[in-house]
């Protein structure tokens, strides 16, 4: 009994602080900025969907406690009617007040979507009504067996995915001659209600379906002797190149442009983790390298840059991964002795002062001062490639591609292999302990400034390739942010893992290039991730092995009995 | 006997940088000062415009410093705790202003303003690090910088959310507006509220940390958590309370700020964080005093360098890289005196 008592005060402070952060979303303006996207048309746009998710996910965590099954869910229907009180007290007050003037976007629109084009009364009821059912259904999802659980969540993200996509699928969808499914899947900027049953079931029987043919075959593949084993491997590999080469004629060229950024973004993130992620310095100049490689690459190969040599991009590259180098070792080599975190802030004083230097009057002779350097030729020298036998015509983003794609792939094997090489041994054993390392004979300068070196080259590569792709270079470009993002990148997918980067770089760099809505909310989100991360999963969502085990080390310490579970701290509060 | 040293590559760039800073510093005094480009009354406008942004930072440094103290973490997101109160307070004083009151009363119009502005930094302090860095205590050392760094960003994108993207001006109080003649010398009245007020922060805070039980647990717990606690002191509350006292000066530092630029933004956190940071080493972290005079130092010395060595070493347009100054001055202290004016070599 007095189990259950707590659980039910559980719910109400949860409930509150759930309240609370629905609150936050709706004032902070990302619900009404996706309200416009319909996830289901007539049914449920994803700003409804962002504010439905708080009060689900509280349900879910505050049911999953518990023996009994009546207090289980009257704690999730508890939980969601406090938080729709909430709202709904909210709703009320500020349809009454007028507070717009502090909290901008508090608008008539907002509110109107709040109260579902109802009365403000009305709307209050509804809210509630609604978050309490919301509670109740999160708690249902915790307590069915998770072999309901799973399909059903799979299929939901399914849906939004697909519906997310809406902008990009159909015209491509349209151009591979299938109008027909583009009209089924989408009505009105969203899936139809048919459409959308139909996504859920197929996303809901391949979630059951696709652990057990994995399970088969890499059965099967483990059987086969040592030769098939090794032709499976070079032909998967194979289809890979291939499907990688093809990519922007898949996508398109709007596509394509997404592309390009989230490999540059991967680029420079395959370069900071060999400083984050291996050698564990944490560079929050990381900028600065990018932009030396772009303000380098501007001035050999722009034939009206104040050098005005104007050299072919790939003469030049050799010379700017050389100058990146140094500048990694100039940087590097007076910080090495300082502590990590006084590392962090003198990187990112270096960060600045490269930009306000780029940007300054004082050597705008060079640098071009704000307009910065125009006429950077194209990479190849020439805008425009035909392909001959597949009749490809690649230009701007497609022709891009190509080079960020060569270069990444080098950057991640040299990566792969710096890790398991007697440097990266080196690099795990300084960054685990630095005076146990050296005491082990480590040298813990020079593999200090290796890591420096290559992540400033690599870097600096991300620039060249940015440098001809815009065919300018400007100071602008070059703030504080991007070191922050790339290393938002780095944290989301895990330290020191490879395919963590990529992951990260599509999710950080791809998604908010895909919902132009996202842009103005990337930063909050990249804060938001950053936290988050670092509280419930600091090695990552795809963790390297070795530095997860690093990072938990310290729980086997702490008492079992510590609050836990997927529980946020945010929520706990 | 003597003391043999190796002496590497790092070492050489050492000297390197700290000749050429060196060598710099003076030429560029020098040519400045036998070129006779500024006046006498001009210097002491820039140095007492320098004070008075020396006072700000002051201020928020010694946020850095009593949370370096007790949990010796940056806080990255300190910066966004003063520019939270800053943004705050606005609107109690533009609804103060133009209702007519502040004018009217304006002692208690801004003492009410400064409340706001420190009760709701101070709030926004303790979410932090109750949401933010409790869970991370013991986590390794980067941890809790990579969060507080996303904590920064959270925090003023937040701010750019719900009070929106534009700059807002802070209302003028007629009575600060002209000069005091001090000694025969005319200083802008909003010079001197700012540097007495925050002369007056800072010495309530060190009668706080010196003289109250709080205070001393605070200091408790900078010397040995763990013995702390075993010596009866809240350890977890004790934090919340530096937290808060931290904001608070962060707050009145947000209100100074509003005073002499007046104005506020959601971004401007960044910039004077950083600069109150580089104040707090520049004084030795965790030094309430060296804060002090780390903050006065740092303003005095971005206002007055730009000036005194770039101009003379012929840099055209020198103001435009007053941050530069700044930054130098971060990355030279962080390189070669860490520990800080006041501080000594830790011998770790």
């Amino acid at each position: 009994m007095r189990g259950s008592a707590s659980q039910l005060r559980r719910a109400i402070s949860l409930g509150l602080i759930t309240g609370a952060v629905m609150l936050y979303l709706v004032a902070v303006g990302i619900v009404l900025a996706f309200s416009a996207r319909n996830t289901i048309t007539g049914v449920v746009t994803l700003g409804r969907l962002m504010l439905a998710a708080p009060p689900l996910a509280a349900g879910y965590v505050v049911a999953r406690r518990g023996t009994d099954l009546a207090p289980r869910l009257v704690a999730g229907l508890l939980l969601g009617a406090v938080s729709g009180v909430i709202v709904a007290a909210a709703l009320l007050f500020a349809s009454a007040v007028d507070i717009r003037h502090i909290l901008v976007r508090i608008s008539p629109p907002l509110l109107a979507f709040l109260a579902f084009d109802q009365d403000a009364s009305i709307g209050a009821l509804l809210n509630l009504a609604l978050a309490a059912a919301l509670g109740l259904i999160g708690a249902v999802a915790a307590v069915v067996p998770s072999r309901v659980r799973r399909p059903a969540i799979t299929g939901v993200i399914g849906v939004v995915v697909i519906s997310m996509l809406e902008p990009f699928l159909r015209p491509r969808l349209t151009d591979f001659k299938l109008e027909g499914v583009s009209r089924f899947l989408f009505t009105h900027k969203g899936l139809s209600i048919a459409s959308a049953i139909v996504v859920f079931a197929i996303f809901a029987v391949g979630s059951v379906a696709w652990p057990r043919v994995r399970a088969r075959y890499r059965a099967r593949v483990a059987a086969a002797d040592p030769g098939t084993q090794a032709t499976i491997r070079g032909v998967t590999l194979l289809l890979l190149i291939v499907f990688l080469l093809a990519l922007p004629q898949i996508a398109g060229s709007f596509l394509s442009q997404v592309l390009v950024f989230v490999g540059l973004y991967t680029l420079l993130a395959l370069g900071l983790n060999i400083v984050v992620g291996y050698a564990g310095l944490l560079d929050l100049g990381y900028v600065a390298f990018y932009a030396v490689g772009s303000y380098l690459t501007a001035l050999l190969t722009s034939p009206i840059s104040s050098l005005g040599v104007g050299l072919p991009f790939w003469v030049a590259l050799p010379i700017v991964i050389l100058g990146a180098a140094v500048t990694g070792l100039f940087i590097g080599a007076p910080v090495l002795r300082l502590r990590g975190d006084y590392l962090a802030i003198v990187t990112l004083g270096f960060g600045e002062i490269a930009r306000l230097l780029f940007l300054s009057d004082a050597l705008k002779p060079w640098f071009g001062g704000t307009q910065g350097i125009l006429g950077v030729p194209p990479l190849f020298g020439v805008a425009k490639v035909s392909v001959p036998i597949l009749g490809w015509q690649l230009t701007g983003p497609t022709l891009t591609y190509y080079p960020l794609l060569f270069f990444c792939v080098i950057a991640a094997i040299v990566a792969t292999r710096l890790k398991y090489s007697r440097i990266g041994r080196a690099w795990n054993a300084m960054r685990e302990d630095e005076d146990v390392a050296q005491a082990t004979g480590v040298n813990v300068t020079n593999y200090k400034l290796l890591a420096f070196a290559l992540g400033a080259s690599v870097g600096c590569l991300g620039g060249a390739v940015f440098a001809t792709h815009l065919a300018s270079v400007f100071p602008g470009t070059f703030n504080i942010l991007v070191s922050i993002t790339v290393l938002s990148i780095i944290i989301l997918g895990g330290m020191g893992s490879i395919p963590g980067v990529v992951v990260g770089a599509l999710a950080l760099i791809g998604l908010p290039e895909l919902l132009r809505e996202f842009a103005e909310f990337k930063l909050l989100v990249y804060g938001g991730v950053l936290v988050l991360m670092m509280l419930l999963r600091p090695e990552g969502l795809l963790p390297d092995r070795v530095r997860q085990q690093e990072l938990h080390e310290a729980d086997e310490e702490e008492e079992p009995g510590a609050d836990g579970g997927a529980l946020t701290p945010a929520e706990q509060g | 006997m003597r003391r043999i040293r190796r002496v590497s590559l790092v070492d050489i760039i050492l000297l390197a940088i700290r000749v050429v800073v060196a060598i710099g510093v003076v030429i560029g005094t020098y040519a400045t000062l036998s070129a006779g480009k500024l006046t006498w009354e001009q210097w002491r406008d820039l140095l007492i415009f320098g004070v008075a942004q020396g006072s700000v930072y002051a201020l928020i440094a010694l946020g850095y410093t009593l949370v370096y103290g007790v949990l010796l973490m940056i806080n990255f997101a300190h910066g966004d705790v003063f520019m939270f109160g800053g943004m705050t307070a606005f609107f109690v004083a533009d609804a103060l202003g133009s209702s007519g009151f502040l004018d009217a009363n304006p002692i208690v119009g801004m003492a009410i303003v400064l409340v706001v502005a420190m009760v709701s930094s101070a709030a926004v302090a303790i979410l932090l690090e109750r949401i933010a860095y409790r869970p991370l205590r013991r986590a390794p050392r980067l941890v809790p910088l990579i969060t507080a760094i996303g904590a920064s960003l959270f925090i003023s994108n937040s701010v750019r959310g719900l009070y929106g993207e534009q700059v807002k001006a802070y209302p003028q109080l007629k009575i600060l507006v002209g000069k005091f003649e001090i000694f025969g010398v005319g200083i802008l009245k909003t010079h001197v509220v700012v540097i007495v007020s925050a002369l007056v922060i800072m010495a309530a805070l060190y009668w706080f940390v010196e003289k109250t039980r709080t205070g001393r647990a605070m200091r408790a717990i900078s010397e040995d958590k763990d013995t702390a606690a075993l010596m009866g002191i809240n350890v977890d509350r004790t934090i919340s309370i530096t937290f808060a006292v931290g904001g608070m000066l962060a707050g009145a530092a947000g209100v100074l700020y509003a005073i002499v630029f007046n104005q506020v933004h959601w971004f401007m956190g960044f910039l004077p964080g950083i600069k109150a940071f580089t104040a707090a080493v520049l004084g030795g972290i965790g030094n309430i005093i060296g804060a002090m005079l780390g903050g006065l130092t740092l303003g005095v010395l971005e206002s007055i360098g730009p000036n005194l060595l770039l101009s003379g070493l012929g840099v055209p347009s020198p103001n435009q890289l007053r941050d530069v100054v700044a930054f130098s001055v971060l990355v030279l202290v962080l390189i070669f005196r860490p520990y800080g004016i006041l501080g000594r070599p830790e011998n770790r």
